[in-house]
């Protein structure tokens, strides 16, 4: 067992944590970060992106002690008037919502390195993802009106 | 790739034309609570303390054998590890509860755990309870049975011809009463027959034409992102569960059946699910949950892991063997199936499937004989249930291949030839019920006319060849069931609505609400949906089979009816005015008499004298139906209401490596009347997307009853990459004289012929007719080059000999 | 129970590498997460090299570029100075998996994973790239064309560590291409790949392949195709490169048919490289 600390959307968390244990698991369980979301434990649905310093990791691979002084964001601590979310909620994109968490942080990196996507663009980065629901055209539609939304303000 | 009717006009918050500022029926207004989606603040059931000290966390051993005789289930190992508290054996769930274990809504086949025989690879024999679900699973690796091994049964052919039985008899459950003169059946794989027979197939020797196949469409999985998770516990003397299921009012009677409870000392509750589509139904977790909740007295935790999910239901693998025929004249003269559902190690709905699919295996087309066998078999794999489409796209695989064929052969347009036989409004069915509200014409049309379907694609002569493709589905809605419906209006004019309706993604609180604005003059944004909670929330038979709106929906309807009577009469007490002159409006209760509208907040508050208070109706909508005759398949009434949909396409075909390419899909249902356009086209685009996966790929692929890709590495879904160029969603409007407002159900319209849709395109392109799903690029490239080694080169690319052959039968 | 050891430096590292009886270094770790779960991999230590600075450097320069074991596959794939350094490497890294994945993926244990699928290797065989490794035995260099051994083996020995892979730079007439072709859906694993390079040296025109997918290792091969117009370059490509493949059967296909996508995958990038399309 050791002890890490984690900065979980701007509150300091610290967990107990064995050596095995995964941040997803550390994450749900130890700071409340319940919209972080586990879908198929192997990297291969995108459910568990966070951003860890900006960048997207799927929790469900990551080891946690790895992640000690981290600082971490999910999609529930965007700020209010965060334009991807405000695009998601706009465009309709979500059905059960399950997977948009992680589909709102990939959008979130995309954007950062690329503040003008085209929608090959927006595929090559979120196909990793998968909505169940099939809201494919939906969230493609918001991660472009995200980009224009920041380009405009 | 976005064509959605719907890209310059999204989902918004502003209001129906007939109802402005309420956001009423058909409002394409937002679901409940978007930001808290799109963020993750909806909380579901796995969500809940996910790692509670307090709570005692399962997991599972699991059998290693398909079939196997359990002689002795050694537990001592695990039981010394650290953190591991208990572990509960089959047979010791059978020893505290005994034939009770077993549970199911055809067969009472299914036991929570397995305790003398298990009957498909990764059937769970034995629980470890442990402070962590780290610890115990790890632990179920010291947990050892010894088995003595018999014949398994891995496919239909194993199941009709083997010598080995998966079950020794037959035991209908209290559920479904008719199956009752199934009992005690024995030295049998097949657990349900259903038989059509209307006019004399065999009569029709003059048949001018005719196509015969074997289709085959493998098991696939649901794969909801959201994994099943129950939580079990015993309050007192009752037994108290939060679970991820569509079937609140189920689990309820199984459980109270199970641990001899009355309904009283149950509570199921649920929370929003993350996605369904018939996978969190019935008996999944909660029967393991519960029995080891009771037995041990302990609150437990049990989470599937996504390889586990894939054990708990598929979709059915299905073989249907069919025949098409027409006169001279091109009419359809009959149309025999024999088809064989697998159903896997328990029945779950698979004689349900059996026999509502079964029924519409000749399409919805006018043909005057037809004769149809539908089998539900036994094999030693993971259960099958319900998906999306309830066993209807695997017949519409069939019949809209056939019919396909059938118009190439004789000559005509695809589309133009499946239009002169669509059955319309009044025409009776196969099975005996007439047709209303199932505007199949007016589907194809609209799906024809949005891929341009007079202006064919050129077929082009490169490596790319295109084509276009289209098919119809025909699906009945669940009938008999039951709603119920209650309905608060709080003294401030907002709405409690008690509905057992699980929310899981296809907008039902949304759309719930809407309904009791329209009624209440009130904005749909103060109209609360309470998650289903067996103590609180009124039974609902359950949610699935598209039948919430129009079933929980005309019980919405009633109530808020109800209600609105109700606060007419208090008003006519307190103004003097008889209630028939009053009416409620947006500004509250007007009479002739009375400009100034008293508002429903004084009214109430006038009445109880105190606020904060509540007004309370109940409501109930039931459906009934005849039963089928069971020789022929028969019935004046087999169903409430009809879904039509059709699918159009337009494919490019990579003659190189066999790849499809989805340039245009249109997909169209009649829901009657749409109570939200948005949630409406989301779900036909949906549906069709979870279609064009099990068009191109999905598939659950097992090797001698093990799977081999049940993991999300090697499980093929659709993402970002697989979606149509275009993709556009059309709603038909052929409103149902009893639905709420008109409408009827959507959820799974959009699945049905997706498949063959594809595949008729893929005909188109190259030529070739495949009947085995998935339409995987290997297949495609292995027919084409079929089809270039049987041509002699000069030849045309009309017929190939085959298909000369079965132009002659 | 996993031990998670944590070296500072390279030297403890291999010490600890060569003292526990049966260690796996542990670089992103998303694939040994992944083996883990599946009970495919058992080992209880897990020697972790992430806080070894010098594995986290990167150089680049007229030779070519140098990357420590433990840079992420994402910035072999967006680095400027290594896109222009080796675009071809570049190109195959950003065809990893997802791009999350490639966050945490390390180039290190990439290679090491030895799995006979993965995209990078089809450049770094073209390339003819070189892997480092240390043990306490001292530091060695593989070459990558002699590293992959078998199915999921490779030359590295149980107690080293893989501390950076060199790429020679790609010579700035040269040309690259990398195809990729899965059999079922989009995102999916590929069921063959192709990595080709078009090297023009004393008027001699020499086209290298790195095949991915198609046999139990990464192949690869090189033929001379001076004075060849681009079909006959083409079908010599495929010619050579058919007898190579022995692609494993498995859900995404018969080995007849993932030959034939690896035909394909050869042809498209055979074709482009000799017409000098380059596009990713």
């Amino acid at each position: 067992m050791s002890r890490i600390s984690l900065v979980v959307d701007g509150n300091r968390y610290v967990a107990e944590i064995t050596d095995s244990a995964l941040l997803l698991d550390v994450l749900r369980e130890q700071a409340g970060a319940t919209g972080v979301r586990e879908g198929c434990g192997v990297g291969a649905c995108g459910a568990c992106t966070v951003l860890v310093d900006g960048v997207s990791v799927s929790s469900c691979l990551a080891l946690a002690e790895r992640y000690d002084g981290a600082r971490i964001t999910t999609a529930s601590g965007l700020p209010a008037d965060d334009e991807v979310v405000e695009s998601f909620v706009e465009c309709g994109a979500t059905q059960c919502g399950y997977c948009i968490p992680g589909f709102v942080m990939m959008a979130h990196e995309l954007l950062t390195e690329n503040p003008e996507p085209d929608k090959e663009d927006v595929v090559r980065h979120l196909d990793g993802n998968i909505c169940r629901c099939g809201t494919y055209a939906e969230i493609r539609r918001a991660v472009l009106a995200a980009a224009e939304k920041r380009r405009a303000r | 790739m976005l064509d959605q009717r719907s890209s310059e006009n999204p989902a918004d918050n502003t209001t129906s034309p007939a109802s402005p500022g309420l956001s009423a029926v058909g409002s394409r207004r937002r679901r409940v609570d978007p930001a808290g989606r799109v963020r993750g603040r909806v909380t579901h059931v796995g969500d809940v303390d996910p790692g509670s000290t307090s709570t005692a966390h399962v997991a599972l051993h699991r059998s290693t054998r398909p079939h196997a005789r359990i002689r002795s289930v050694e537990v001592d190992e695990a039981l010394a590890i650290d953190g591991v508290q208990a572990v509960v054996t089959g047979a010791d769930l059978y020893a505290a509860l005994g034939e009770h274990v077993l549970t199911g809504p055809a067969f009472q086949d299914q036991p929570a755990m397995a305790y003398d025989r298990v009957r498909y690879v990764g059937e769970p024999v034995a629980a470890v309870i442990a402070t962590d679900l780290a610890t115990a699973r790890a632990a179920t690796e010291s947990v050892h049975v010894d088995y003595e091994d018999l014949e398994a049964v891995y496919d239909v052919d194993d199941a009709l011809t083997g010598r080995a039985f998966v079950h020794d008899e037959l035991r209908p459950s209290a559920v479904f009463g008719d199956l009752r003169h199934l009992n005690g059946v024995r030295d049998t794989n097949v657990n349900y027959e259903f038989r059509l027979a209307r006019g004399d197939t065999d009569a029709v020797e003059t048949a001018a034409t005719g196509v015969q196949r074997r289709f085959w469409c493998p098991p696939t999985h649901h794969v909801p992102m959201e994994l099943p998770c129950t939580v079990a516990w015993v309050e007192g003397n009752r037994l108290e569960m939060l679970t991820t299921t569509q079937t609140p009012s189920y689990v309820r009677q199984t459980v109270a059946d199970m641990l001899r409870l009355p309904l009283s000392d149950v509570q199921v509750r649920t929370r929003p699910l993350g996605g369904s589509f018939g996978s969190k139904m019935y008996d999944r977790l909660e029967p393991l949950a519960a029995a080891i909740a009771w037995v041990l007295r302990r609150k437990v935790r049990v989470v599937a892991s996504r390889e586990e999910a894939f054990l708990l239901t598929t979709r059915h693998g299905a073989r249907v063997t069919s025949a098409m025929r027409a006169d001279a004249d091109g009419d359809l003269v009959a149309a025999t199936a024999d088809i064989i559902y697998d159903t896997g190690a328990y029945a779950d709905v698979g004689p349900r499937i059996t026999g509502k699919s079964g029924m519409v295996a000749s399409g919805p087309y006018r043909i005057p004989n037809v004769s149809i066998r539908s089998r539900c078999v036994y094999s030693n794999k993971p259960s099958a249930g319900p998906f999306r489409g309830f066993g209807v796209p695997q017949v519409t695989w069939s019949h809209e291949s056939l019919i396909d064929e059938l118009a190439r052969r004789t000559g005509e347009d695809p589309y133009a030839y499946r239009r002169r036989h669509l059955l319309r409004e009044g025409d009776v069915a196969a099975m005996g019920t007439v047709m209303h509200s199932a505007d199949f014409t007016g589907c194809l049309d609209a799906v024809a006319e949005a891929v341009d379907w007079a202006n064919p694609p050129e077929r082009g002569e490169g490596r790319w060849r295109r084509g276009q493709g289209i098919a119809v589905g025909v699906k009945a809605v669940l009938t008999p069931t039951v709603s119920n419906a209650v309905l608060q209006l709080n003294q401030d004019a907002s709405a409690s609505l008690l509905i057992s309706t699980v929310e899981m993604g296809q907008g039902s609180d949304t759309i719930m609400a809407q309904i009791v604005a329209e009624v209440l003059r009130i904005d749909s944004h103060r109209v609360h949906v309470v998650p289903a909670d067996t103590d609180v929330t009124p039974y609902d038979t359950i949610t699935a089979g598209s039948r919430s709106t129009y079933h929980t929906g005309n019980a919405v309807r009633l109530v808020a009816e109800q209600m609105r009577e109700r606060l007419l009469a208090l008003a006519a007490e307190q103004s003097g005015v008889p209630a028939g002159e009053l009416r409620l409006t947006e500004e509250g209760i007007s009479g002739s008499g009375h400009p100034e509208p008293l508002r429903v907040e004084d009214v109430v508050l006038r009445h109880f004298r105190a606020r904060g208070t509540t007004l309370t109706c109940a409501s109930n909508f039931t459906t009934d139906w005849v039963p089928y005759d069971r020789n022929t398949g028969q019935s004046a009434k087999v169903t409430e209401h009809w879904f039509a949909g059709a699918v159009a396409v337009r494919a490019a075909v990579d003659t190189w490596t066999g790849r499809i390419r989805l340039e245009h899909l249109a997909v169209s249902g009649d829901v009657g009347k749409a109570i939200n356009p948005f949630l409406v086209e989301q779900q036909l685009s949906g549906a069709a997307i979870t279609g064009i996966g099990h068009a191109l790929f999905d598939e659950l692929v097992l090797d001698q009853g093990q799977f081999v890709n049940g993991t999300l590495l090697d499980y093929q879904l659709p993402s970002l990459g697989d979606m149509p160029d275009r993709l556009t969603p059309i709603i038909v409007e052929s409103p149902h004289r009893t639905g709420p407002f008109g409408a009827k159900g959507v959820g799974e319209t959009g699945i049905l012929a997706v498949a063959p849709a594809i595949a008729n395109a893929l005909r188109d392109a190259v030529g070739v007719r495949l009947t085995e799903l998935p339409l995987t690029a290997e297949r495609v490239l292995n027919a084409i080059e079929r089809k270039r080694a049987e041509e002699s080169p000069q030849e045309s690319r009309q017929q190939s000999p085959q298909e000369s052959q079965e132009g002659n039968q | 129970m996993t031990m998670l050891h944590r070296p500072e430096s390279l030297d403890e590292a291999c010490m600890l590498l060569a003292e526990l009886d049966d260690a796996q270094v542990y670089g992103g770790g998303t694939a040994i997460e992944i083996l883990r779960r599946q009970g495919i991999l058992f080992t209880e230590d897990l020697v972790d090299v992430s806080r070894i600075p010098e594995l986290r450097a990167v150089e680049t320069g007229p030779d070519g570029v140098r990357a420590g074991a433990m840079v992420p596959v994402r910035r072999m794939e967006t680095d400027p100075a290594i896109r222009r350094a080796v675009p071809l490497a570049a190109r195959t890294y950003g065809h990893v998996a997802n791009p999350r994945v490639r966050n945490t993926a390390t180039v290190g244990g990439n290679v090491a994973h030895g799995d006979y699928r993965l995209d990078p290797p089809t450049a770094l065989l073209v390339l003819d790239a070189t892997i480092e490794a240390r043990s306490v035995r001292g530091p060695r260099s593989l070459a990558v064309r002699e590293f992959f051994t078998g199915f999921q083996e490779t030359a590295l020995e149980h107690d080293e560590v893989i501390t950076a892979i060199t790429v020679p730079a790609q010579p700035t007439d040269a040309v690259g291409r990398f195809v990729k072709m899965s059999s079922l859906s989009a995102n999916d694993w590929p069921s063959a790949s192709a990595a080709a390079l078009l090297t023009t040296e004393d008027g001699r025109r020499t086209l290298h392949l790195g095949l991915g997918a198609l046999a139990p290792v990464p192949v690869h091969l090189s033929l001379d195709v001076s004075g060849m117009p681009t079909e006959r370059a083409v079908s010599e490509a495929m010619a050579a490169a058919e007898p190579l493949m022995d692609p494993i059967p498995d859900v995404r296909g018969s080995s007849d048919y993932k030959r034939r996508l690896g035909l394909v995958a050869v042809r498209e990038a055979a074709t482009d490289v000799c017409e000098e399309r380059t596009h990713a």
